[in-house]
């Protein structure tokens, strides 16, 4: 009976942290994440709407994101939210992780270049990637490491040729400077940049920079796959910048992703600083619930069910990468709260045939109305105090639309905020489901 | 009851496997979507580039296998076990499994039984062995072990690192003081005194009953955690039971020597879920006592009741969590109690365990408590004790060491004894285990 | 453009590669098309089995003696392509125990080394075993990799003269109705290696006799020649596990029917198969209940598989063939056995010859069987040697512990270079460094797939079949574009964006049969790491017209805050 709390939050990615954040202001919370998050595999960019929901494969990128808003189709996340949430939970991202990333003096989108060689339309992206903006006219050398097969530098400048880029890109491998076994990890190389360790008699940022030297031809700035250092990123740009008499930046890649593994950082600490606990390590199985709300969220702690009690609970377990979503031969189904997961019941039916096509899956996810909470297969709310956030929610494609962060920054901001609010006294939820659908 | 009631432990040079089929955990890595967040969780793989990674020494190795494959490569010997990556796998691998398989096939199939490496990691996973020895002559031993020519031999001879200082043995084992104090009987007259203190209302279940696992470290070393353990729990009316005990089987997974943690485990089974079949639970103070048992068992050995054993078993703070209104309880307290910096144990990560101390002791008024961040010690029980693992271990402790010298504290708190050496060999702290806060704030002498 | 050449084969599976391996080591002058990569058709599309011939050891004994003699050649010849797993046919309980004593006599009489083994024996050998099953006869069936040992045909062949034409269709047959003398192909992107720039040319090949190894297309072949060749083209479904769950191969013991075979292949295990006649060898349904059919029936003989992770599927056309006046109607009663059909015997037609039926195990038969008759037409004389001499990267077994300590490979990664490369393994590691993996799932290196590259040009899906990259658990997401990478910059950057795109696509083609649980959610994961963080959905490079002006340029830019830039010259503070 000990662990009780206004609200829990269920799933530790973007989503259940911004509603945790969210919530916080107005009641005590807990979060609780079976592993980690997917923040790890992701890029580390916040892309807020990169491309029309229903622009096909042809349509151009968006430049002022928030124009479009207005104009999705009744189901989106947004359209549920408001374009207000969603300036509402960039504000409280931008707040969480402080000066670490760059975006929030414009509404307009960035074209970030990608590990493709392409460029991406997005909101929010690391302090290490600004210096790399494809609209920005200076000519730049990309470098890439010999052993590090993720990113081949010389095919993504001419990659950015092809893409129209306004400037010049050149790309170089070079050897990773130092001995190292040519399977050696990002984190492997991030920790010899910050640590500045010492490789064959050379300190690291020197070595690499040495080795980057002969292969500069006048460019302005200089981009390297993402393994500029974890803890010290700035450090290790900082000490290359310098070195190389150019602006250095960051190409993000992923999974595994350093700029994602940062944000993670950076958003746990703000949860500590918020006064949210957060835990990790066992699963939610189920539910205790009467009359229409849940009681509980039950935890499995090898073997032994642990009730964790609370007033409001919000679902931000993720999508089908994020095991929020599950599926067998037969049917689709979230697995915790068991609440309905449109979705056709052949299988033939959830997939297109071309691999980059409009795929059913993609918009998997639990059904909500206005208040986030999700809907049973009638339309009514599941339970009063239930609401969810993130790559839990169906009815959007966020990889083809580019849209991921933005739609969990917003819906986490909406669910968390009216949990919280909800939990602190401040509103009454509507414990009868379906009484305002 | 004295060390004597233990059960013997058979010490043999040579290993024989027995006839049981060789474990297949190929199908583990169908779980596998090659995300890599076990690899960004490794402490290993940050610093030490020869160990590949658990993704590779996990579902990939075991995925490329074919029966009479038996060429586990001899990396896996440089994972520390830390078990991080099975806290990190999104998809639930069971990677920590896979490692603990694939090094007993490695020590078995191909490691020298007469190399001195092996020796020294038998010794080291064995160390319940040594401390019964140690123990008995505890200031000679600590004489002895405190010596220049002692540590300049292991490090030559046995590949310990002269740099560690060897633990200390009490000069009362924990289970002496316990037999001393009367036992069981004691126990249970003491709960019930402090039940009847507290009346009848609040105590849910008057068959309040638990069954302590120390541990070694706790018996041989750090008698003052278990007593702490034994008063804390009394205090809130439960009757503690220390049934014979052997090592949990941490440092033998860790050391491949999977036969010894079968042994181990067979007496630890059949005492625990005796104790169980009395109506306790079982609790532990080593929070890599309590994985061992938890998930380490039920993943590595076949034996009946164990997954009764796994489903029962708890850490310490978790139980009076989960069964008190311990921060309610605290929250009358106040001690006057100097700032701790805590590390949590990656063992105690992995059970869901890493936010619970700091909360319970925050709650003491009085004690403020610095979470000193998510890294890894670097000690991982044996790992740092080897002569070729010592700098790994202290870089990947380097970051640890600073965050606890820019907490404003001097006293470390974890669960972990074997993190508790590391804290205190890289920053010269004195280390607590919170059961003593606990016992500080709750139990009146 | 055109060519002169003695022989002409049409078909690169392993009997085209088998017959032009043949002739060539014979000394004559072969040329070899093939519409599409080596093992384009039914080659590459198997379950990899090397018959023990315990499968026709009761119903077609001729089949079943060819199988075993055949087996015992290919381990020899072929060892790099071979795994010696053995096989089991288990029998459950609801199954006959006199057709278990039928396969065990049939099996004896055929000379396959039969043994019975008892429930726990059979279980002690895969554990994985249903705990019902009764009982299981043990025979020599192995493993095969049908990609390199078409490949190591066609190196081979190529080593003794042929050349060898992949993407090569063939359009036309050239002569007139009495005589065969050649044909006309186009050429996807010119001759030689493929190479996706390069544009399509057609080219004129004349030759002294021509062989339509085409398996399943031979009728088609016959269309344009004029004459009837009635190939009954069967289709069956193949599901691809993600891990091997036997190692042995695992025969259901009963007459026939559906879903009766698991084949441990490679790093996964494969399960097979139905027996349906299509019309179209090309064009037929995949079906979703087929793939049930495969999971559900098989797991009533490794319950595993109920549970376990499918990776994709994918479908198979048998080429049989009956003689016009037998007239089976269901096509698992066609005979498994190969016709020689002399369209000059035949149809009065001279230069040609179709080879039909048969099976992957005696392709080799086949094939000296075939080149014999060429010969005889050409007049030339020439032993076949095809049975005694070793395919390229058989001559010895690879070294392991030189890949391990000279190439700086972890064991498993080294083990599995030499199993795939096998006398090679040396020679190909050699050839990069650094040398990383660049396929994680089965564990191919960058020499590996460098050395694929240099005999298949820009095709990545022939650099797959000869590697195996992109073909584990993660189907490609993971390494598509590692693979295309190592193509730049001898290709340019256009050219490896076209062949990845292709690869990728190939690759989605047979993952759409297995997306339910951990596979949806590697789709997932696969789409989000390649349209979100690679934006290769919405490639600009291929949409075109980005506006760059309209779009941020960053808060440090000039016209935007009247300060200089600086981004990351600022020091920074720590965390970032």
């Amino acid at each position: 009976m000990a662990i009780r709390d206004d609200v829990l939050v269920v799933g530790g990615g973007l989503a259940g942290v911004a509603a945790a954040l969210a919530a916080s202001e107005h009641a005590d919370v807990r979060l609780i994440s079976h592993k980690q998050s997917t923040l790890r595999h992701a890029s580390g960019l916040v892309d807020v709407l990169g491309y029309p929901p229903e622009g096909g494969e042809d349509a151009d990128p968006i430049a002022e994101p928030f124009d479009a808003l207005a104009d999705l189709p009744e189901g989106h996340p947004y359209e549920r939210v408001g374009a207000d949430a969603v300036r509402e939970g960039l504000a409280l991202f931008d707040d969480a992780v402080g000066d670490t990333y760059v975006g929030s003096h414009t509404d307009r989108n960035a074209l970030v270049p990608t590990h493709g060689g392409t460029v991406k339309p997005t909101a929010r992206y690391p302090k290490s990637a600004a210096a790399g903006l494809a609209s920005d006219g200076r000519d730049a050398l990309l470098v890439g490491f010999a052993a590090l097969t993720d990113f081949d530098a010389p095919l993504a400048a001419d990659h950015l040729a092809a893409a129209g880029v306004p400037f010049e890109a050149r790309g170089a491998t070079v050897r990773f400077p130092g001995e190292f076994r040519d399977d050696a990890k990002v984190t492997r190389y991030a920790h010899a940049l910050d640590r500045n360790e010492d490789l064959n008699g050379v300190p690291a940022r020197t070595a690499l920079a040495e080795a980057v030297k002969p292969h500069l031809d006048g460019e302005e700035r200089v981009g390297f796959p993402a393994v500029l250092g974890d803890d010290d990123p700035c450090g290790v740009r900082a000490s290359l910048a310098e070195k190389l008499d150019a602006d250095v930046f960051e190409v993000p890649m992923g999974p595994p992703s350093l700029p994602g593994l940062r944000l993670e950082d950076r958003l746990y600490a703000a949860l500590a600083e918020a006064g949210v606990h957060a835990e990790t390590g066992n699963p939610a199985v189920e539910v205790e619930a009467e009359d229409g709300r849940i009681r509980a969220v039950v935890v499995d702690r090898t073997g032994r069910p642990v009730p964790y009690h609370a007033d409001q609970f919000v679902l931000a377990t993720g999508g089908l990468v994020g095991k929020g979503i599950d599926s067998d031969r037969e049917a689709v189904r979230e697995p915790i709260f068991d609440c309905h997961v449109p979705h056709p019941s052949d299988r033939y039916d959830w997939f297109d045939a071309d691999a980059f096509g409009d795929h059913p899956f993609a918009r998997f996810g639990v059904d909500v109305d206005s208040d986030l909470r999700p809907r049973a297969a009638d339309g009514t709310a599941e339970y009063g105090n239930l609401r969810a956030a993130g790559g839990v929610l169906g009815g959007y494609d966020f990889a083809a639309e580019k849209s991921g962060g933005g739609v969990s920054l917003a819906t986490g901001y909406a669910a968390g905020t009216a949990a919280g609010r909800a939990a602190g006294g401040e509103t009454s939820d509507a414990a009868i489901p379906g009484d305002t659908t | 009851m004295s060390d004597a009631e233990s059960p013997d432990d058979d010490f043999e040079p040579v290993q024989v496997f027995g006839d049981e089929t060789e474990m297949d955990l190929r199908p583990g890595s169908d779980d596998c979507y090659k995300c890599s967040t076990c690899d960004t969780n490794c402490p290993v793989a940050e610093v030490e580039d020869e160990f590949p990674g658990p993704k590779f020494q996990g579902p990939e190795q075991w995925r490329l296998k074919r029966k009479g494959d038996h060429d586990i490569d001899d990396s896996v010997m440089k994972c520390s076990n830390c078990m991080r990556c099975d806290g990190a796998c999104p998809s639930n691998v069971p990677l920590s499994q896979m490692h603990n398989t694939a090094r007993g096939e490695y020590v078995d199939e191909q490691m020298d039984k007469l190399s001195v490496e092996y020796l020294r990691n038998r010794m080291l996973s064995n160390y319940r062995l040594l401390a019964s020895l140690g123990s008995k002559v505890p200031r000679l031993a600590n004489f002895v072990m405190g010596l220049g020519v002692t540590s300049w031999l292991g490090e030559k001879v046995m590949g310990i690192p002269s740099e560690r200082e060897m633990p200390e043995f009490a000069t009362q084992t924990f289970r002496e003081w316990w037999s001393e104090r009367g036992g069981n009987a004691t126990s249970k007259e003491r709960a019930r005194e402090a039940r009847a203190e507290r009346g009848g209302s609040q105590v849910s279940n008057p068959d309040k009953r638990v069954a302590y696992f120390h541990g070694c470290y706790a018996n041989y070393n750090t008698p003052e955690v278990g007593k702490a353990m034994v008063r804390v729990f009394e205090s809130f009316g439960y009757e503690v039971m220390v049934p014979p005990q052997r090592c949990s089987g941490t440092p033998m997974f860790a050391n491949g020597m999977l036969d010894d943690a079968r042994r181990a485990a067979e007496t630890n089974v059949e005492e625990f879920v005796a104790a169980i079949g009395d109506g306790a639970d079982v609790v532990a103070s080593c929070t890599s006592c309590s994985m061992s048992l938890r998930q380490e068992y039920p993943e590595l050995f076949d034996l009946h009741g164990i997954e009764d054993l796994s489903n029962n078993t708890y850490e310490a703070l978790e139980y009076l969590r989960i069964h008190e209104d311990l921060e309610g309880e605290l929250a009358d307290t106040e001690v006057d109690f100097p700032d701790v910096a805590y590390h949590a144990p990656c063992h105690a990560r992995n059970q869901g365990l890493e936010g619970q101390a700091v909360e319970v002791t925050e709650s003491i008024d009085g004690v403020e408590a610095h979470d000193v961040g998510d890294s890894c010690s670097g000690i991982s029980g044996t790992y740092g004790w080897k002569e070729e693992h010592y700098d790994t271990s202290m870089k990947i402790g380097e970051e640890m060491f600073e965050h606890m010298e820019a907490a404003d504290a001097d006293t470390g708190m974890t669960e972990c004894p074997t993190c508790a050496m590391q804290m205190e060999h890289g920053t010269g702290y004195e280390i607590k285990h919170p059961l003593e806060l606990l016992e500080t704030a709750l139990v009146e002498e | 453009m055109t060519h002169t050449t003695e022989v002409l084969v049409i078909g690169g599976g392993s009997t085209g590669t088998g017959i032009a391996r043949d002739l060539a080591m014979r000394g004559v002058d072969v040329t070899l098309v093939e519409q599409g990569n080596l093992t384009h058709g039914t080659t590459g599309r198997m379950h990899g089995l090397l018959h023990s011939g315990g499968r026709y050891a009761v119903s077609d004994q001729a089949s079943a003696t060819e199988c075993i003699e055949e087996n015992r050649v290919l381990r020899d010849i072929a060892s790099h392509c071979v795994e010696e797993t053995g096989g089991l046919f288990v029998q459950r309980p609801e199954d006959s125990d006199e057709y278990f004593r039928e396969k065990l006599e049939g099996c004896r009489e055929c000379g396959i080394p039969a043994e019975e083994l008892t429930a726990a024996e059979a279980r002690e050998v895969e554990p994985y075993l249903a705990g019902d099953v009764k009982r299981a006869i043990k025979v020599p069936d192995g493993a095969i990799d049908p990609f390199r040992l078409c490949v190591a045909n066609a190196v081979s062949a190529e080593n003794h003269g042929a050349r060898i034409e992949t993407h090569a269709e063939v359009v036309d047959l050239l002569g007139d109705e009495d005589d065969v003398t050649g044909v006309k192909v186009r050429h996807e992107s010119g001759p030689g290696k493929r190479e996706h720039a390069t544009p399509g040319t057609t080219e004129e090949m004349h030759a002294d006799y021509v062989v339509n190894a085409t398996g399943a297309w031979a009728g088609q072949i016959g269309d344009m020649a004029g004459v009837d060749v009635e190939v009954r083209p069967s289709k069956g479904v193949m599901v691809v596990m993600n891990c091997r769950q036997v190692d042995t191969v695992v025969n259901r013991c009963r007459p026939k029917g559906d879903a009766d075979i698991v084949v441990p292949h490679e790093t996964t295990a494969i399960l097979g198969t139905t027996d349906e006649e299509v019309e179209d060898p090309a064009e037929y349904p995949e079906e979703g209940w087929e793939v049930d059919l495969m999971i559900d029936t098989l797991s009533e003989l490794v319950p595993i598989l109920e549970e376990a992770r499918t990776v994709r599927s994918f479908w198979g056309v048998r080429p049989l063939y009956e003689p016009p006046d037998v007239g089976s109607e269901d096509p698992t009663d066609i005979t498994r056995d190969y016709f020689l059909l002399d369209h000059e015997e035949r149809d009065d037609l001279r230069g040609l010859t179709s080879i039909v039926g048969g099976k992957f195990t005696t392709y080799r038969m086949m094939a000296e069987e075939i080149s014999d008759h060429v010969c005889e037409q050409l007049g030339v004389r020439g032993e076949c040697r095809t049975a005694d001499e070793p395919l390229p990267g058989s001559e010895h077994p690879g070294n392991l512990d030189a890949a391990m300590d000279r190439f700086g490979l972890r064991s498993p990664v080294a083990r599995r270079s030499t199993q795939r490369l096998g006398s090679r393994t040396e020679e190909v590691l050699a050839s990069a460094d650094p040398n990383p993996v660049v396929c994680d799932c089965e564990a191919v290196t960058r020499a590996e797939v460098q050395d694929a590259i240099a005999s298949a040009g820009t095709d990545l899906n022939a650099v797959r079949i000869r590697t195996r990259a992109s073909m584990g658990n993660c189907q490609g997401g993971f390494c598509c574009h590692r693979m295309a990478a190592e193509l730049h910059p001898e290709y340019d950057e256009p050219t490896a964006r076209e062949a990845l795109d292709e690869l990728f696509q190939e690759r989605w083609k047979g993952e759409v049969h297995a997306l339910w649980g951990e596979q949806l959610s590697q789709a997932a994961l696969n789409y989000a790491l390649h349209a979100t963080t690679m934006n290769r959905d919405r490639d600009p490079a291929r949409t075109g017209g980005v506006d760059y002006a309209a779009f941020d340029d960053g808060p440090g830019a000039p016209d935007a805050a009247g300060e200089g830039r600086g981004v990351a010259t600022d020091g920074g503070d720590h965390g970032d």
